[in-house]
């Protein structure tokens, strides 16, 4: 029963399906698809539904029971499904109903419209057609008015034109120039035209006029009591007038060209601006200072050039021109001027203004690249500054010295103690100027540090300024060690090429000069650099990369060679021409007498006196000059201990000697000689020598003692004339010890000298000690007799 | 002595001031050299050198009449040498030959072949010509040059010319130019002055005080050593003689001798009184200088003395380089002592490589 009741229910049911599914899902395929797939048998919704399968499947699976649920489930079912089709067909149906409602209700409202429509069409057809007629009745009496209107304006222009000459004077009168070229460029086209006719009187007028006012004009545009504004108007108006523009351009160029010379900053005065602007600093309210002045000159000019540059566009160029003229005459002007002595500050004074000026001209032109120019013109100017300031350093310390060697000479000639007091103050002096030197680095430690502060391009140029700074000091102290080797003759400067003028100029060179000079280089050495060194690395550190490409920088290490060398050398040096002085003394005293044919020592030889007061002399220098050897005392008693026995043993010897000499025997005396040598330590004579005075006194003595023992060597003696030396050497022991450290060895060389006396003696017979002391007690008291007359003199 | 000497020593009797290079000997390594004593015998050595060089062996020993200021030996005969010799108030010089069969036995004499006798005043030296076999020699007192011609056969030698240097020129001493027979340089108080023997005549001078000795480069023409009391050793070019090409510091006390190596041109010995003997480099011209590596210029620069022999109980006076060897010397100090030293370690490297 079940399946022919489901036959024609399938039948029916499948019709209303898709008819709803038509309705109610716009698309139906999709779900068709979809369901087709996913349920296959048991959907009963999907298109594809086989009721008989659906049947065999429920048959097969299924039991009764389940069958049955089933039946009753979808009987259910169904009965839904038809109720919910009539209430749809209801609702279809009430629509329908109302729609034909309205169409009813439209129906009877248009009826009746179509009549009021004719009537608007024919009032509107009425209107137009009156207000036709208004319009022609008005047209004449318009043309008539517009003909009237024209021809007043006309007369107003033939009125304008007719009052334009007196308009023109009253402008004159006001100085409204502005207004007088504004009318008669107005007129200016009429006037073209008719000019020729009825408006000739006018015209003339009215061109004298104009004429005057370009004239006003251009007296107005040159001169200089009108202010740039003015003048700049001015040149307007005369552009406008037609009035040749560029000459007057070229003029106007020009003065403004002349009046850089007014802006320049001329050398003389210069140091006044720098001054002035020191005390600016402190007086603020003094504004009438030149800087004042030369800034509002700059300020001046620089409007000027805005002003001609919105008057002359074209003018940029010459502008330029000028501006880059001002600037490197600015620079140009501070190159002479810092030819001259200029201090740090002043030279940043003056740098400053021009950085100002340029920064104001900048301002105005910024094309014109004038802070590159400057910047350039600045850089060269800069290192010709440091490198002036250095040659003056150096000039100063030369012209110092030179002063001080000539009168020197002069001096020496007099009195040996004022020189040597000369010496000291003139050490001072120089002392202080190389402590300048130091001020000097310092100072420019602020220099940089303004540079810093106030312009900014400047910054750029630091590293190569303390490049040269440190290349600078560098130079200096090289030149300045060389200056001194030339200064103390041991070398030959260039322009000393000929050895004959060498020679004499050494000559002249005072002792006590290379002294100083030595001394003067262990200070150097010792406390010059190290400040400058710790200058350097307080303000000029960094930027040291680009400096040690180009060439040497600062390098203390080697100065401090440099200098501790010549300081050697010019102690050397000095104790040579010490030697050197003595020796010509004592090869004097051995070249002129005939030794061999000597007569009988009657008292101690004159050289001996000349020998102690050279000695004297060099003492003075050296206490004057030299420090004292801190170390005195200990260095004595130490070479006592090693020497005692020594000199001890040469003075036993040379009593022996004395004793045994008469018998002759000169060559076991020579053998014994050679014994004691070789049982002695070598007596140092020719020791390192050092900076204090006993040491360079010690020095001098010993060489000059070994001089006097090699001239002994090449003479012959006789017995009187190894008596004379005796008598000598004895007579300079006791003033020797006294001057020198080192007695030993003193002791050691005077011996050598009796040694080889006796050796080159045909007959050696010494002075009996009483004899040689009463020559000795003779001799002294004869000198302090000397003394006592020239003191009492 | 102290350590590290690496010399031969020998000893003479008595003090002396002179040595001479046997240059003529051309078998073996020989000085001659003679003592100074005012009252004794003196002596005159020939000293040869052993074929190891390690001992000095004296070959001859001969008695001389007086103290010797200077001795030189023949450069064409090794038997005859010239000595200046003082009696004590006066000087005198001569020609010597060693006699004939000379060996070992004790104080044979000297056969006197001429005296120059010709001299007044004191007698500085007497030079050699440098040529070789020129018979000529030059002998000098303080006042004259005398040139003399030598006939060894005859035994006797005559004044070919002398010249009086002037009153105020106190010669000193001297050397004969071995680029130039007719050329001599003399020593005088306050010049180096330059003579042509051709007509006895001083041709240049060079201002410079207290000049004690002079030697010229016998490798390099025009160049020549001085040395002084004031200011050391100085290397001169004759053609710029204003200046001198190169200044070296010399001694401590004064430079008494100074000669330049007979072969290897830089080297300079000098001899002082400070009981030093001292080896020098000094390259004496400048563009020589420019050419050698630049790392080796700049170690001489600072340092042009390369050794200093210090080893000397008193002051040097004697000094001769070996022409035969020319890397040893000979030294003689005041006391007596002959000292023979190389200076084969201090010799530049590229005359090692040779």
């Amino acid at each position: 029963m079940g399946t022919e009741e489901t036959a024609p229910m399938d039948e029916k049911a499948k019709r209303m399906r898709d008819l709803l599914s038509s309705f109610y899902a716009p698309d139906p395929s999709i779900s068709t698809s979809g369901s087709s797939i996913n349920a296959s048998f048991d959907n009963i919704n999907s298109t594809s539904f086989d009721a008989d399968q659906y049947m065999d499947l429920m048959i097969k699976k299924s039991n009764l029971e389940v069958l049955l649920q089933r039946h009753v489930q979808m009987a259910a079912e169904i009965k839904n499904l038809d109720t919910d089709l009539q209430m749809l067909v209801y609702e279809n149906y009430n629509k329908f109903v109302s729609a034909t409602d309205t169409i009813k209700r439209m129906k009877s409202n248009i009826f009746g419209m179509e009549r009021n429509m004719d009537q608007l069409l024919h009032k509107i057809m009425s209107v137009q057609s009156r207000s036709d007629g208004v319009n022609t009745s008005l047209f004449e009496k318009r043309e008539h008015i517009e003909k009237l209107h024209r021809t007043r304006n006309l007369l107003r222009k033939v009125q304008f034109i007719y009052d334009l000459p007196a308009r023109l004077q009253k402008c004159i009168k006001s100085e409204a120039y502005g207004d007088a070229v504004r009318f008669y460029t107005g007129a200016m086209p009429i006037l073209k035209v008719y000019g020729d006719t009825s408006f000739q009187e006018c015209r003339r007028a009215s061109e004298e006029a104009i004429e005057i006012i370009i004239k006003n004009l251009q007296t107005k545009l040159f001169s200089d009591s009108e202010s740039i504004q003015a003048r700049a108007e001015a040149a307007v108006l005369l552009k406008q007038l037609d009035v040749p523009v560029d000459s007057l351009k070229a003029r106007l160029l020009e003065k403004l060209e002349q009046s850089l010379d007014g802006l320049q900053i001329k050398p003389e005065e210069a140091s006044k601006l720098a001054e002035h602007n020191d005390s600016s600093k402190d007086e603020e309210s003094n504004n009438q200072g030149p800087v004042k002045i030369h800034e509002d000159a700059v300020r001046g000019f620089s409007e000027a050039m805005r002003a001609y540059r919105d008057i002359f566009p074209d003018s940029e160029e010459r502008l330029f021109k000028l501006a880059r003229a001002l600037t490197t005459m600015h620079f140009e002007n501070m190159e002479v001027y810092i030819r001259k002595r200029v201090s740090a500050a002043d030279f940043l004074g003056i740098f400053r203004i021009i950085w100002e000026d340029v920064v104001l001209m900048d301002e105005v032109l910024p094309e014109a690249a004038l802070s590159d120019l400057s910047a350039e013109a600045a850089q060269v100017t800069l290192k010709q500054f440091v490198a002036k300031t250095f040659s003056h350093l150096q000039q100063d310390i030369s012209v110092y010295s030179l002063g001080r060697n000539q009168k020197l000479n002069k001096v020496s000639l007099y009195v040996a103690d004022t020189l040597l007091k000369f010496d000291i103050n003139q050490k001072e002096v120089v002392d202080g100027e190389i402590l300048n030197v130091v001020l000097e680095a310092s100072r420019k430690a602020d220099f940089r540090q303004l540079l810093d502060e106030d312009t900014g391009v400047i910054v750029k140029m630091k590293n190569s300024l303390i490049g040269w700074i440190q290349k600078g000091f560098q130079d200096f102290f090289r030149s300045l060690e060389a200056h001194f080797l030339v200064l103390s003759g041991k070398t030959i400067s260039s322009n000393e090429t000929e050895g004959l003028m060498e020679g004499k100029s050494s000559e002249r060179i005072h002792a006590g000069l290379i002294l100083v000079l030595a001394q003067l280089s262990v200070f150097i050495e010792q406390k010059v650099i190290p400040r400058i060194t710790e200058e350097i690395a307080a303000s000029f550190s960094g930027g040291n990369s680009q400096a040690f490409e180009n060439g040497p920088a600062f390098i203390p290490g080697e100065l401090c060679r440099v200098f501790h060398a010549a300081s050697e050398k010019l102690l050397q040096h000095y104790i040579d021409t010490r030697t050197q002085k003595i020796s010509i003394v004592l090869r004097k005293r051995f070249k002129t007498p005939n030794w061999v044919k000597h007569k009988e020592p009657r008292e101690v030889h004159m050289f001996v006196d000349m020998f102690l007061q050279q000695l004297e002399e060099v003492g003075k220098e050296v206490k004057q000059i030299l420090p004292q050897g801190t170390f005195r005392k200990h260095k004595r008693s130490d070479s006592n201990g090693s020497n005692t026995t020594t000199s001890s043993r040469s003075n036993t010897l040379h009593n022996d000697k004395m004793a045994r000499s008469n018998s002759q025997r000169a060559r076991s005396q020579l053998f014994e000689t050679h014994l004691a040598k070789l049982f002695k330590q070598k007596v140092e004579i020719f020791t390192k020598v050092e900076f204090t005075q006993e040491s360079v006194v010690t020095t001098i003595v010993k060489l000059c003692l070994k001089s006097l023992q090699e001239y002994v060597r090449l003479e012959t003696f006789n017995r009187s004339g190894f008596q004379q030396i005796q008598l000598d050497i004895q007579f300079l022991k006791a003033p020797l010890k006294e001057a020198v450290e080192d007695e030993a060895a003193i002791d050691f060389l005077l011996d050598e000298v009796i040694v080889a006396a006796s050796e080159r003696c045909l007959d050696v017979i010494p002075l009996e000690p009483p004899i040689l002391d009463k020559l000795i007690q003779a001799k002294l008291s004869k000198s302090k007799e000397h003394n006592n007359n020239t003191v009492s003199s | 002595m102290q350590g590290g000497s690496s010399g031969i020593g020998y000893g003479l009797k008595y003090q002396a001031r002179c040595i001479s290079d046997v240059k003529a000997d051309t078998d073996h390594t020989s000085f001659l050299t003679g003592t100074l004593s005012l009252k004794e015998e003196n002596e005159v050595h020939l000293l040869r050198l052993s074929s190891g060089g390690s001992e000095l062996v004296c070959e001859g020993l001969f008695s001389h009449p007086n103290e010797i200021w200077d001795l030189a030996s023949c450069p064409f005969d090794q038997r005859i040498f010239s000595t200046v010799f003082s009696t004590g108030d006066s000087f005198g010089a001569a020609i010597w030959q060693i006699p004939e069969p000379y060996g070992q036995s004790n104080s044979s004499t000297l056969e006197c072949v001429a005296s120059l006798d010709a001299h007044v005043g004191k007698i500085n030296c007497v030079l050699w010509c440098p040529s070789g076999k020129s018979d000529k020699l030059i002998s000098m007192d303080e006042q004259k040059l005398v040139l003399w011609s030598l006939d060894c056969s005859k035994k006797s030698a005559e004044v070919l010319s002398k010249e009086s240097a002037g009153m105020r020129h106190s010669l000193t001493g001297g050397a004969w130019n071995p680029h130039n027979v007719n050329s001599v340089a003399a020593t005088c108080e306050s010049s180096i002055q330059f003579w042509d023997l051709r007509t006895m005549e001083k041709v240049n001078s060079i201002e410079r005080v207290h000049v004690r000795s002079v030697d010229y480069n016998t490798k390099r023409e025009h160049i020549f050593v001085t040395a002084d009391d004031e200011s050391g050793i100085h290397v001169w070019d004759l053609r710029k003689a204003k200046v001198p090409v190169l200044e070296l510091p010399g001694h401590t006390h004064w430079t008494w001798v100074v000669r330049c190596n007979p072969e290897y041109e830089e080297l300079i010995l000098s001899v002082g009184t400070d009981s030093a003997v001292n080896l020098w480099f000094a390259s004496a011209s400048s563009e020589k200088k420019t050419s050698e590596s630049s790392v080796e210029v700049s170690r001489q620069r600072v340092n042009p003395l390369l050794n200093s022999y210090t080893d000397y109980e008193d002051s040097v006076y004697g000094l001769a380089w070996s022409s035969r060897e020319p890397w040893i010397f000979a030294s003689l100090s005041y006391d007596g002592r002959v000292v023979i030293e190389s200076v084969k370690p201090f010799l530049p490297r590229r005359y090692v490589l040779i």
